[in-house]
């Protein structure tokens, strides 16, 4: 259209109509015109036809274009940025599609806290609500910088609140008024997998749940790591929700020994009946010629278990070896692990390294992690004397046998109160008598005494002191042998005066 | 009466009015992407932060705004499907490629892709040597000009991995890769390459794995779909070479992947026999096995579809993301005395995942 109307002869006219009367300002020459009261010839009809008819091409062309492209978008010219997405959304400059890493960069090193390692910690989760609260005051005290501690969940076949609440923790924690406290990327996997088994800690530790249990917890742990694994992660940490007492520096310590994979000695604390303690983690241990000579008597599908009598494999366990006056730096080789508290170097992981959920040279999930580790020639460590301490859960027979221990207590209490109460009628009734027997014995005995002192001060020097200390300190010993000798009863300390 | 009344015009007016029309007409042309985006936006496959997984875009905070903690983003795994339709339920794919050497025609068929590529990403393990470095220089160039590109070709990400090679002897002589003595050392430094690559990119939204190998350079466009359709775990296309025949004086093409077979008793046999650490491969002369090669099964004539069950899988093959998180990935150690690809096709059947292979349906390989 432009420049039909350029190549018209209209415009001189104007120019020449206004230049007469604006003659004093010679640069605006002809760019206005309002009225040109001008002769204006007409063209002739065979070349205003053939204008019009270009004119309507081109407005049909263009009309059918602008439909055409309308409704086939994907093949409309491309030409550049549209200037108003500058303006509208910014998604265009905004979204990065594009990431680089250089893995050399993240193969973990002794001092990671100094190089800004970046640690993936793994939980996965199921029914474990109640021991969230636990689980997130060990979390907010950990030593190492928070930013550089990336957080991953598996919530899988709950059947409690453990999704909501973990939600909501995890929002309180990164809604913390001290930045440092913030954590790195947080993510939470939803994904049942069906699983059968109970999670209480009777089903949970049958022998005969123990294999199908363990490949499906292994399938749970490899989906959470392949999930949540990055490429800026230079360690990976496997820690249990319901680990009760841990060193705030536990990830420090482990890392210090700069091993490929390492775990803690992991005990439980028992009630007093049961002996106080107990080694929990039976999955840390090292290989046994009985244990491999087992093996190969078993079937392709075959798991071995530690701990049950059902495989005897003679294993030196990790937890037996506990001294707990030991050096906590004492390293052992092992070649089984047990899953309570995993720290290893991301490149194990991300060179294969996995839970298998299939029986691996005879085991799964992370007894056949430590073996697998091992095939792939890296070191694999446990501390002996380096001890975290897992929840007491009480089991069946301990509730039902605690419960017979409340019982007979509360008899025995019971049985007590009654003998005391005997006993204060008989003290109510006979007590006078024995606080005159003491009474007069003390006096009997302070008049021996000085008597004795007196007689010894006359016949000895002054230069036979010492000795004479001597025999004083001897003195008290053999009257308490004396006393002990009349009787419990008698007793003179513990009685008060009456 | 237009031609009347435009001379009427103004020629200002007229300037006026073609800028704007121009204006609009460019408005109209490049705003085309705004029927991609919103569909982007339904797959949730934008993250807010950069700790997010490599398999997903993510928007760049503005330099001016404080950073807040990272969010705390679920994932809901369950809703991940893998279907025989994956376009329509919006399956993401994530294409892995190992790369030493970059082949311009790699690229381009990539870019041929029918499949939504807003919903494929890619990702690259390269290695720390003078050759990986070219490699590197040139796929930087691509993916640059790619990701800047119309907006319908760009993919949802790009990961690029580097990482030095563990073996000295990984020479890329054709000579020197075929030796016996060298495969098993260049296949375990391979294989801890893919693991490497395949668990740092795989991430919670990803569906499918289609793993590409840097030297397949011919496919149908349609590669994704055509093997996804089979809604099988594991699948594997058949991978020939194209060459120039001396003798009929004509382009041909001839069988090249060698690790895509059936498994046979004499090779049961002979891995009964090897020690703990002896690996069985294909294609030597002084250890036959006598396994059905899928590279032989090709038929011109025969049904196009036919699936065969296979016992071990090349470097060419689409998988189910769920095959991978299981724990099924390539052994960098003898497993049942298979190594790397064949060993994960090992691995996945001790998981219950079967493989599958199409003798007839050829995808092709450079010609060194």
């Amino acid at each position: 259209m432009l420049p039909l109307h350029a190549s018209s002869p209209k415009g001189k006219m104007h120019r020449h109509a206004y230049s007469s009367g604006h003659a004093a300002y010679p640069s605006m020459s002809g760019t206005f015109s309002i009225q040109p009261h001008t002769f204006q010839p007409r063209s002739p009809p065979s070349l205003r036809f053939r204008r019009q008819l270009i004119q309507r091409l081109l407005l049909a062309g263009s009309l059918f274009f602008l439909c055409f492209f309308y409704f086939v978008p994907d093949l409309r010219p491309n030409l550049g940025f549209s200037p108003l997405s500058l303006f509208t959304s910014n998604e265009d400059t905004q979204l990065e599609t594009v990431r680089y890493y250089d893995l050399n960069n993240v193969q973990g090193t002794a001092r990671g806290w100094e190089r800004e390692e970046r640690i993936l910690l793994c939980a996965p989760l199921r029914d474990a609500a109640p021991h969230l609260d636990m689980f997130f005051s060990h979390l907010k005290n950990l030593t190492y910088p928070h930013n550089l501690i990336d957080l991953a969940f598996l919530v899988g076949d709950s059947k409690d609140n453990t999704l909501t609440k973990l939600s909501d923790k995890l929002a309180e924690l990164q809604a913390d008024p001290d930045p440092r406290q913030h954590f790195g990327e947080i993510s939470i996997m939803e994904k049942d997998f069906g699983q059968k088994v109970n999670q209480d800690v009777e089903s949970r530790h049958g022998f005969a749940a123990q294999a199908g249990r363990r490949k499906s917890m292994a399938q749970a742990r490899n989906w959470l790591l392949s999930a949540a694994l990055r490429p800026t992660h230079s360690w990976v940490y496997w820690r249990d929700v319901d680990v009760e007492t841990a060193p705030t520096t536990i990830l420090e310590d482990l890392m210090r020994h700069n091993k490929d994979v390492i775990v803690p000695n992991v005990w439980r604390p028992l009630p007093d009946w049961l002996g106080g303690e107990q080694p929990y983690d039976l999955n840390s241990w090292q290989e046994s010629d009985t244990a491999l000579a087992l093996a190969d008597t078993l079937d392709e599908d075959a798991v071995i278990v530690e701990g049950y009598a059902e495989y005897a494999t003679w294993r030196p366990h990790l937890a037996y070896l506990r001294d707990p006056y030991g050096d906590p730096d004492m390293e052992m080789e092992i070649d089984g692990v047990g899953g309570v508290s995993i720290l290893a170097k991301a490149r194990v992981f991300r060179s294969g390294v996995h839970f298998p959920a299939f029986s691996f040279e005879k085991h799964a999930e992370t007894e056949g992690f430590g073996k697998m580790a091992k095939r792939m020639k890296f070191s694999v460590v446990g501390l002996p004397h380096y001890t975290i301490w897992h929840l007491y859960e009480p089991s069946v027979d301990d509730i039902r046998h605690m419960e017979e221990m409340e019982k007979e207590r509360k008899a025995k209490e019971k049985e007590e109160q009654a003998k005391k109460e005997r006993e204060e009628k008989l003290k109510d009734t006979f007590d006078s008598k024995s606080g005159d027997w003491e009474k007069e014995k003390a006096a009997v005995q302070d008049m021996v005494r000085k008597a004795k002192e007196e007689s010894k001060e006359k016949e000895k020097p002054a230069a036979e002191l010492t000795k004479n200390e001597a025999q004083a300190a001897v003195q008290p010993n053999k009257d308490q042998k004396i006393q002990e000798a009349r009787g419990e009863d008698e007793k003179p300390k513990p009685q008060p005066a009456q | 009466m237009p031609p009347r009344s435009l001379r009427r015009q103004n020629p200002i007016t007229l300037l006026l009015a073609a800028i704007l029309c121009i204006g609009f007409i460019i408005f109209f042309f490049s705003n085309g992407e705004s029927s991609v985006s919103p569909a982007q936006g339904k797959t949730g496959g934008t993250a807010s932060n950069v700790l997010s997984p490599p398999s997903l875009p993510f928007r760049k905070s503005k330099s001016n705004e404080a950073a807040g903690p990272p969010p705390v983003v679920h994932y809901h795994m369950n809703k991940l499907t893998t279907s025989r339709t994956p376009i329509e339920n919006r399956e993401t794919v994530l294409i892995l490629t190992p790369l030493a050497r970059f082949y311009q025609e790699y690229w381009d068929s990539l870019l041929k892709l029918s499949y939504p590529h807003e919903l494929i990403s890619l990702g690259f393990i390269i290695p720390k040597t003078k050759e990986g470095n070219q490699a590197y220089a040139q796929l930087q160039a691509q993916v640059k000009k790619t990701q800047s590109g119309p907006k319908n070709k760009r993919f949802a990400s790009v990961t690029i991995l580097r990482q030095d090679t563990e073996s000295p002897l990984v020479s890329q002589d054709e000579q020197e890769r075929h030796k016996l003595e060298i495969q098993k050392v260049r296949r375990a430094a391979m294989a801890k390459a893919r693991n490497s690559l395949l668990f740092t990119t795989i991430g919670p939204t990803t569906s499918w794995i289609l793993w590409l190998d840097a030297d397949i350079v011919e496919y149908p466009p349609s590669l994704i779909q055509d093997l996804a359709a089979y809604n099988v775990p594991i699948i594997a296309p058949n991978v020939f070479q194209r060459y120039y025949d001396t003798e009929k004086k004509a382009m041909d093409i001839r069988p090249y992947d060698l690790n895509n077979w059936i498994d046979s008793a004499t090779a049961k046999e002979l891995a009964a026999k090897m020690g703990k650490d002896d690996i069985l491969v294909e294609g030597y002369k002084d250890l036959p096995t006598y396994r059905t090669l899928m590279v032989y099964m090709y038929d011109p004539t025969a049904d196009p579809g036919t699936k065969v069950k296979l016992d071990g899988v090349g470097g060419t093959f689409l998988v189910k993301a769920e095959v991978h998180r299981d724990g099924a990935m390539f052994p960098a150690f003898p497993f049942y005395h298979l190594i790397e690809t064949e060993g994960f096709a090992k691995m996945a059947s001790r998981l219950n995942w079967e493989s599958w292979g199409l003798p007839n349906y050829l995808v092709y390989h450079y010609n060194e």
